[in-house]
């Protein structure tokens, strides 16, 4: 299997992961990488600070359509300051929350909708 | 018409309440050019040129002429001119040899790395900045970025307007950030189809896991990670929504009703800067299988 490095620094071209436009930079290259079946390999170097907010659009985004199974797989995380890693460990649990309320809510739509 | 200005004007509920029903007077007056009078104001904290701001670029944007007039105390003055605020009223732009300002400063929803730029140069680069800890400065940073684009997601504004002050003295930072576009309350109540009032949707947006967000990134965690944080930096933070007001300071939690509705949201944080903690985990976090 062909490994990609994304080097997060020179995708956003600022050394801050803090913005959710930024974070979604960073998912849309991660995205690409994954759909061609290669494996990622995300690197902070050089990042000085993040957000949650950044968090949410670059991982949280993912569990919109990869499984916890299929990232641990492909998605490897370097170089993140060890202050951070709590951020990255909130921004996953609660997408894995966030995306399995969707998609109970979205289903419950579709019961009153279409009655299924 | 000429409107004036209360004599001491601060960051609690008064300050934010004399603010907000100015702006419904000159809303709702016939004239339309109007004069906003600092002739009794001795006493005005540099962060709510913040609000002030925000609240004229709306009138601006209703179709009054606004002016500021009768600046006279040399203080009020002297802070309004080097952060900035006066500059859009005719008065000349000084350097800040005081390192305590942090300029007034309106953005684009749309430019986020001006904003971080505002940051860095405002707050991170400052020589006179109190002595703190090195991750304390991080977490503080990363909290402004986090209601910045709270701000910025929710609001759906025309522009966001931020401003700050240092207390040397106090050891604290304030720093205010407006939008005007939709408030808290609209934005709960019509994402859970409720009727609540504006300081119970204030809270609920406070709360983990709480989010009007409905696409694919998921919310739910910027405020409330501010919240912990004030809580542990034994710090301050204000949401003035509607017409909410919520005020959380060393572990109580205040909350009140305006007089008038604000057409947006404002968010004050106050940071103590003479705070000691070490900010590190107590336990170290492995990034394999961590999805």
């Amino acid at each position: 299997m062909i490994t990609k490095r994304l080097i997060v620094k020179d995708i956003i071209s600022i050394d801050t992961a803090v913005s959710t436009d930024n974070g979604d930079a960073v998912y849309q290259k991660i995205v690409e990488v994954l759909n061609d079946e290669h494996e990622v390999i995300l690197d902070f170097k050089g990042i000085s600070m993040m957000t949650t907010a950044f968090l949410n659009a670059t991982i949280g985004q993912l569990y919109s359509s990869y499984t916890s199974e299929q990232l641990n797989k492909s998605l490897k995380l370097q170089n993140v300051a060890d202050d951070d890693k709590i951020l990255f460990k909130k921004v996953i649990d609660r997408a894995k929350q966030y995306f399995a309320n969707k998609i109970d809510f979205e289903n419950s739509a579709n019961n009153v909708i279409y009655g299924s | 018409m000429k409107v004036h200005l209360n004599a001491k004007i601060i960051s609690a509920y008064g300050g934010y309440n004399h603010i907000i029903e100015l702006y419904h007077r000159i809303k709702n007056s016939s004239d339309n050019d109007i004069e906003i009078s600092f002739f009794k104001t001795t006493w005005f904290e540099a962060n709510l040129a913040a609000v002030l701001g925000a609240i004229i670029e709306l009138l601006e944007s209703e179709g009054k002429s606004i002016s500021i007039i009768e600046v006279n105390n040399p203080n009020t003055k002297d802070i309004l001119k080097r952060n900035g605020f006066l500059v859009d009223y005719g008065e000349e732009s000084i350097s800040q040899r005081q390192q305590t300002i942090i300029s007034y400063k309106k953005f684009n929803p749309n430019a986020d790395n001006e904003f971080i730029n505002y940051i860095k140069n405002e707050l991170l680069s400052k020589p006179d900045f109190p002595k703190h800890s090195v991750l304390l400065g991080k977490r503080i940073n990363e909290n402004i970025f986090e209601l910045y684009e709270n701000a910025r997601t929710h609001g759906r504004c025309q522009k966001i307007h931020t401003c700050g002050q240092y207390y040397p003295n106090k050891k604290r930072l304030d720093i205010t950030i407006v939008d005007m576009g939709r408030t808290i309350k609209n934005n709960v109540n019509e994402y859970l189809k409720t009727d609540m009032s504006s300081s119970s949707a204030i809270q609920w947006a406070l709360k983990y896991g709480n989010t009007t967000k409905t696409g694919n990134i998921s919310g739910g965690l910027g405020l409330s990670i501010i919240m912990e944080f004030i809580k542990l930096n034994q710090g301050k933070i204000q949401i003035i929504s509607s017409d909410g007001f919520w005020e959380y300071l060393r572990g109580e939690t205040q909350t009140n009703i305006l007089s008038n509705y604000f057409p947006g949201t404002i968010a004050n944080i106050e940071f103590n800067l003479d705070d000691e903690k070490s900010y590190k985990l107590k336990k170290e976090i492995s990034l394999d299988n961590i999805f």
